[in-house]
């Protein structure tokens, strides 16, 4: 037991230890215990901010400190750990080389990269949450406002462990909660059928991804007989050299066994991170409150895939077969889900797919084996996207929870700090120069061309080719629709007051449910304005339409939106003004040489310690090539710029949008296939969904006719052969005995009066006999 | 005053029957003291076991607070009782469950109230009884009078067909137990064969397993299927389940908990208990058959499961599904998966019981248990929907709550002995959420019906009985080490018994430790690195070549 002693302790050798590093994840457990449990007592929400404001801010100045800490750590050293109780100690497994006694500890481990992560979840997590106190003013009055701050606070609680959690295991803890609260968030508006749907959706489709980071683990463990980060980084190396490793009775080389791990564990990721084929929960999360959808669907929850990945990056690096897959899914997603954002009116769904596609993006990255330009991508993407879903939200909620952009337009003016905001996050998602997803986005396609170009040798695997052009076709996509919503949404005359020129705006979806989403959203805003009827306000609303009709609120002519409360707007501009300076935390090598005044590579060469490294690093060593300058110069300023000014034409230039009303007629089948999403929701739902139903049926008619069918045969076989022998026995047996029962009987009236003729009493006595019976024996 | 001994653990077991006695002499309509007296029985025999659970002894795996009285000499029958980590938290899951049961009756009870409450405190001893013997025949007579009372509960207190449902329990268990008997008897007379004694205790039973090895195979594959149909049955495991779905259906809410909570259990316990102790060799003879079984389980369970129109049915099919993980846990023959199984044990009987006394809830109020007849309780019912919520996300493994230690570590232990096996078995958690997501939307989800909109959310009564279940789920979910430790060394000695010389294997805990002290340091490229060409120039992307060199020492004993 000693071993296990050293080996519990071990983990803080490579690492501080940290005491105060619990809190972080804590404080919004805390934040949640408080307000889920007497929260719905309490008579003033503020009570509510306060505890889920609060646990979050002190959170992220924790993390900040600890931050601070950690960048005083030499390099190779700049862990802080953190083990609260062993968790887990089964005992012992037999494993690859031996018996492994590991336990597993609820231990948390800050490093160079959780520690970023963290600084992410809980600083946007508190600029969302400030944004919800704003966005959802509306159910401050309907007693659900602090389930909501409730589940965003378990949220949080459930990301942080996802990032610090010093195992595998308190990864997946993080992994299966944060899936339960975007689960419970999606379905938030419960009593909408599609919200309900959705949520479900998305857990079980998480759930799949589950099976096979479940799987993923269950090797790594069977492999190294630890889940331990520390343990696992320190013993790899060793592992990847080995000549062959032989579990189950087969027999392969190291990298055969990694590249199936990191093959199981990727599902995990296409799960959470929503890539193709698994993508399709992520566009009906949007059944969510909007904040919801900025802090889950595109800061943080969809990217622990990508956390994921990195992590265990010293699998991968060891699994080419693995990587070649990430970087093929990947750019498969960027390039689709790019396309399905093209033809989407709801506000929201572009943003969605957008995500997906920004993903795929990450994803790509992994694949060409630059984590850490995945890696900060999925920061510049938190900074622009959550930016965006908040202006989004702040846009839905000043048009009277509108979500369809026919309906708007024309609202720069009325709303300025939204648009700003948003349109330099557009800039951004764009990567136009010298905005955060430039530096982000241009450096994983540069890495994926660099696989394929190999220093001008042109060797690379054509996959990478193949994955850089996807890649390129999917900037241009996300440049051009992420135009179009802003030509749409915020340029052109306001559509939604009845004034409509140009007859683009439709029936308003919110209105009459010929679509689902949208009947969902209507429903919504419905049920708010009930509330606001019935409740009292205590702070100020994203807008004010107390008396309207809900029925009519739209065609209201004059009734414009304006600009939403600062609790909205500021959380916006943050994060837009992070989105548009971001970049220069990881400017690159070959623009340093340009302009020497930004140190190069801030971002990589922090996260570089924990990335497996197959040869040492030489800093500014190699002189980039002149193609890396061409393709830069290409991407930000025809490439993108060329997308922008396209969907500029179409829908802002000619305000009647016919030049794309004209390619719509031109080709009807393109357009149809692109707005149903290729229907893909369909296929599943045809060949998936239904068949297992039908056969769940099928198997409940064999339950219930075939093997209980032999069970009550078998009674029936035994009552017939008792029938048989009754028969006999009545009528040849019996008829002499009841002669002689009949002279008894009619002797035997005193003693009838004992029989109460309850058969439980007779058991009962049987019983109690016996019991005595048994006593005696004993005692004898 | 209250020491862990034999007395005690006696005295617990018995109070039940007991309090049931002194409960015959009261007059019938006092419906209030059989209420609260039995509940008042339950409770105290719950602090009386408890006491167990500190007195407990972690570290040895013996049989502890032993202790034998001579009952029939002649046949070598002792009344001969004492629990080892394995018995004692089945026992104290007992203890556990039966206030909840007492407490979840006072309502739906409406008849007959003197033989409810008798029945379920004669119930109570005769499943603790089967905890705590030690004595094979003791054990059969408490296994078998069990029945006694389960039969009458779902006969008079039960549903439209509460006959056949409680028949059809009565002789399925019983056809069972005759097996059981069969292969009990068998073992009896070849222990008289070789020792020239008489003899029933358990201990006896399990020395007797290396004879049992000598003897043909057809012997022992016949005696392992009769230790198997036994107990299968009571898993209940398929093809034997189909009694199970019928006897929750027709029992009242009680009836279903005990079944679920405890019943459900003495199956699972005979395998650990009997069958894989006694009969190591048959059983791994037979093992891609009792797998395939337990994987059938897993996955017909919840298939069929996900299409059930009444909710208790849907419970019941996940009941098969959840138990056929559990006896996949077992079969693995490791630590990992025997604990795994003990957990989802423990599991299922916290969360199913709670899923039964939630449907239990609803059925109260409205006399029916269709989905279809619910929907939006959420918004009449919040407390409700909480509580209901965390007894599906407990069933369904969610991590935090108690359903993920037992899956988590049955998976992980099934992966270790049979990964294709353990692969379907995973497959069964996407179902697993999907049928309980699938049930939670349509009953708790979507627009409220008027009649739905003025169901009353749960009373205080039934906040306390959920309590306990919620307590406990959290408790396990974030720190089951308590109760590892506990089965900790039975199941090591019970690991021994089946693969003798398992833990003997290299430990690989040092090296481990050197490797979690160079932690992020091992990410770094070795220093003679430089030679190759290949790997200096290659793009990230094709950078796996790892250059052959020599492992460095820390990972050598791979």
């Amino acid at each position: 037991m000693s071993a296990d002693m050293t080996l519990t302790h071990a983990a803080t050798v490579a690492s501080q230890a940290g005491s105060y590093l619990w809190l972080i994840p804590f404080l919004p457990f805390f934040g949640f215990l408080i307000n889920g449990l007497s929260g719905r007592k309490l008579q003033s929400t503020k009570v509510v901010d306060f505890f889920a404001l609060g646990s979050v801010g002190v959170a992220f100045l924790l993390t900040l400190w600890h931050f601070v800490q950690l960048a005083g750590l030499p390099a190779d050293g700049r862990s802080i750990h953190q083990s609260l109780w062993t968790w887990f100690s089964i005992g012992g497994a037999h494993v690859l080389g031996g018996m492994t006694t590991y336990k597993i500890e609820w231990a948390y481990k800050f490093d160079v990269l959780s520690g970023c992560m963290a600084l992410l979840v809980s600083g946007a997590g508190f600029l969302i949450h400030l944004f919800s106190t704003g966005y959802m003013a509306e159910e401050r009055n309907d007693g659900r406002y602090y389930r909501f701050m409730a589940y965003m606070n378990l949220f949080v609680f459930s990301m942080l462990n996802l990032v610090l959690g010093a195992n595998i295991l308190m990864m997946f803890l993080g992994w299966e909660g944060v899936g339960l609260c975007s689960y419970l968030l999606i379905g938030f508006y419960f009593e909408k059928e599609f919200a309900a749907v959705a949520g479900k959706k998305a857990f079980v489709t998480n759930r799949i991804g589950d099976f096979g980071f479940m799987i993923g683990f269950f090797l790594i463990f069977q492999v190294f007989g630890t889940l331990d980060y520390d343990t696992l980084m320190g013993s790899v190396r060793g592992i990847a050299n080995m000549p062959a490793i032989t579990l189950y009775g087969h027999t392969a080389s190291p990298t055969w066994w990694f590249n199936l791990i990191g093959c199981c564990l990727f599902v995990g990721a296409m799960g959470k991170s929503a890539q193709i084929p698994l993508y399709v929960w992520l566009p009906d999360a949007m059944a969510g409150p909007t904040p919801v959808s900025a802090l889950i669907h595109a800061a943080t929850m969809v990217t622990s895939g990508l956390y994921m990945i990195t992590r265990l990056n010293f699998i991968y690096v060891n699994a080419p077969v693995a990587l070649a897959v990430v970087l093929a899914f990947g750019s498969l997603t960027a390039f689709v889900a790019a396309t399905m954002g093209l033809a989407q009116y709801d506000i929201k769904k572009v943003l969605a797919y957008s995500t997906v596609s920004q993903l795929g993006f990450m994803f790509m990255g992994m694949g060409a084996g630059a984590f850490s330009a995945g890696m900060f991508h999925v920061f510049t993407h938190a900074f622009f996207k959550a930016s965006l879903f908040l202006g989004s939200g702040a846009v839905i909620a000043a048009c009277h929870h509108e979500q369809d952009m026919r309906n708007m337009g024309g609202l720069k003016k009325l709303m300025p700090i939204t648009a700003m905001s948003m349109i330099l996050a557009t800039f951004a998602i764009a990567g136009i120069f010298p905005f955060s997803g430039f530096f982000s986005k241009d450096e994983i396609l540069w890495k994926v061309f660099e696989g394929w170009y190999q220093h001008g040798h042109y060797t690379g695997p054509a996959l990478n080719l193949v994955a850089w052009i996807l890649g390129m076709l999917g900037a241009f996509c996300t440049a051009f629709y992420m135009t179009r919503l802003i030509a749409m949404t915020f340029y052109g005359e306001y559509r939604g007051a009845g004034n409509d020129p140009y007859n683009l705006s439709v029936q308003s979806e919110a209105h009459h449910g010929h679509d689902d989403h949208g009947h969902d959203a209507h429903a919504h805003a419905h049920d708010a304005h009930d509330h606001l009827e019935n409740g009292l306000h205590e702070l100020d609303k994203p807008h004010n339409h107390r008396g309207d009709d809900p029925e009519d609120h739209d065609i209201v002519p004059g009734h414009h939106p304006h600009e939403v409360s600062w609790r909205m707007w500021l959380p916006v501009a943050i994060l837009a003004g992070l989105a548009v300076v971001g970049g220069f935390l990881n400017y690159p090598e070959s623009l340093h040489r340009v302009l020497p005044i930004v140190p190069a590579e801030l971002f990589s060469k922090w996260i570089e310690p924990l990335l497996y490294q197959v040869a040492p690093i030489h800093h500014g060593e190699h002189v980039p090539p002149a193609m890396e300058y061409i393709l830069m110069g290409w991407a930000t300023f025809v490439w993108a710029p060329g997308a922008m000014v396209l969907a500029w034409w179409i829908y802002k230039v000619d305000p009647s949008w016919s030049r794309a009303k004209a390619f719509v007629a031109r080709f009807p089948n393109l357009y149809r296939w692109v707005n149903a999403k290729y229907y893909v929701d369909e296929f599943y739902e045809a060949a998936l969904i239904e068949p297992i139903k039908r056969f769940s049926a099928q198997l409940w008619s064999f339950d219930t006719w075939v093997v209980d069918g032999m069970v009550n045969g078998a009674a029936r076989a035994t009552v017939i052969w008792a029938d048989l022998s009754n028969w006999i026995d009545q009528k040849l047996v019996d008829g002499a005995v009841n002669l002689v029962a009949y002279i008894i009987q009619e002797t035997s009236s005193v003693f009838r009066g004992l029989q109460s003729g309850r058969v439980q009493h007779y058991a009962f006595v049987m019983f109690l006999g016996f019991l005595v019976f048994a006593f005696w024996k004993f005692l004898a | 005053m209250f020491t862990a001994n034999t007395t005690l653990m006696l005295v617990a077991t018995f109070l039940p029957l007991l309090g049931a006695l002194v409960l015959l002499l009261v007059p019938k309509g006092q419906r209030r003291v059989f209420e609260i007296g039995s509940l008042l029985v339950m409770i105290v025999s719950f602090l009386m076991s408890a006491v167990f659970w500190f007195g407990y002894d972690r570290a040895s795996d013996a049989v502890q607070w032993a202790r034998a009285w001579e009952w029939i000499p002649s046949m070598g029958v002792k009344f001969s009782v004492g629990m080892d980590g394995i018995s004692l938290l089945l026992w104290l899951l007992t203890t556990f469950i039966g206030p909840i049961a007492i407490a979840c009756s006072f309502k739906s009870i409406e008849e007959r109230h003197k033989e409810y409450y008798i029945w379920m405190l004669v119930l109570q001893t005769a499943m603790l009884g089967v905890f705590i013997t030690q004595d094979m025949f003791l054990f059969y007579l408490f296994w078998e009078v069990m029945l006694v009372p389960m039969y009458f509960l779902i006969a008079i207190w039960g549903g439209p067909q509460k006959l056949y449902a409680a028949i059809k329990l009565f002789l399925y268990t019983l056809a069972g137990g005759v097996l059981m008997l069969v292969a009990i008897l068998a073992i009896y007379f070849l222990q008289h064969k070789t020792t020239g004694g008489y003899n029933f205790s358990l201990e006896s039973f399990q020395a007797m397993a290396p004879v049992i090895a000598q003897q043909s195979k057809t012997y022992q594959i016949l005696l392992a299927l009769a230790f198997f149909i036994g107990f299968a049955i009571k898993v209940p495991m398929f093809p034997f389940h189909t009694w199970l779905p019928d006897a929750h259906v027709q029992a009242p809410t009680a009836g279903s908990v005990i079944l679920a909570a405890i019943l459900l259990k003495m199956g699972t316990y005979g395998f650990v208990r009997f069958l894989l102790p006694i009969l190591p060799g048959a059983t791994k003879d037979l093992m891609p058959w009792f797998i395939g079984l337990s994987l059938i389980g897993i996955i017909y369970g919840a298939l069929v499961a996900m299409i059930q129109k009444d909710m208790k049915k849907l419970v019941a099919y996940s009941s098969v599904s959840h138990l056929g993980l559990c006896m996949l846990g077992l079969f693995a023959l490791n630590p990992y998966g025997i604990k795994g199984g003990m957990f989802q044990m423990i599991n299922h009987g916290i969360s199913t019981s709670g899923l039964f006394l939630a449907v239990g809830i609803v059925y109260e109020r409205r006399h029916t248990r269709m989905i279809a007849d619910f929907g939006g309780l959420s918004k009449s019912m919040p407390i409700y929907a909480t509580v209901f919520m965390l007894m599906t996300m407990s069933s369904l493994g969610l991590p935090l709550l108690n359903g993920f230690i037992g899956e988590g570590i049955i998976l992980m232990g099934s992966f270790q002995a049979f990964p294709w096996a353990a692969v379907v078995a995973t497959l069964g958690i996407i179902l697993g959420a999907a049928y309980l997501l699938w049930m939670y939307q349509r009953v708790m989800f979507g627009p409220i019906t008027a009649v739905n909109e003025k169901m009353e959310d749960l009373n205080l009564r039934e906040i306390l009985y959920f309590a306990p279940l919620v307590i406990a789920a959290f408790w396990i979910g974030m720190y089951p080490k308590p109760i590892m430790d506990v089965m900790d060394a039975p199941v090591r000695k019970l690991v021994e018994q089946i693969t003798p010389g398992y833990h003997a294997a290299q430990s690989l805990a040092a090296q481990q430790a050197i490797a979690a002290k160079l932690g992020m340091r091992g990410m770094e490229a070795p220093a003679q690195q430089e030679v190759t060409s290949e790997g200096h120039e290659a793009a990230p992307a094709t950078g796996h070549e790892v250059p052959v060199h020599e492992a460095p020492a820390h990972g050598g004993g791979h």
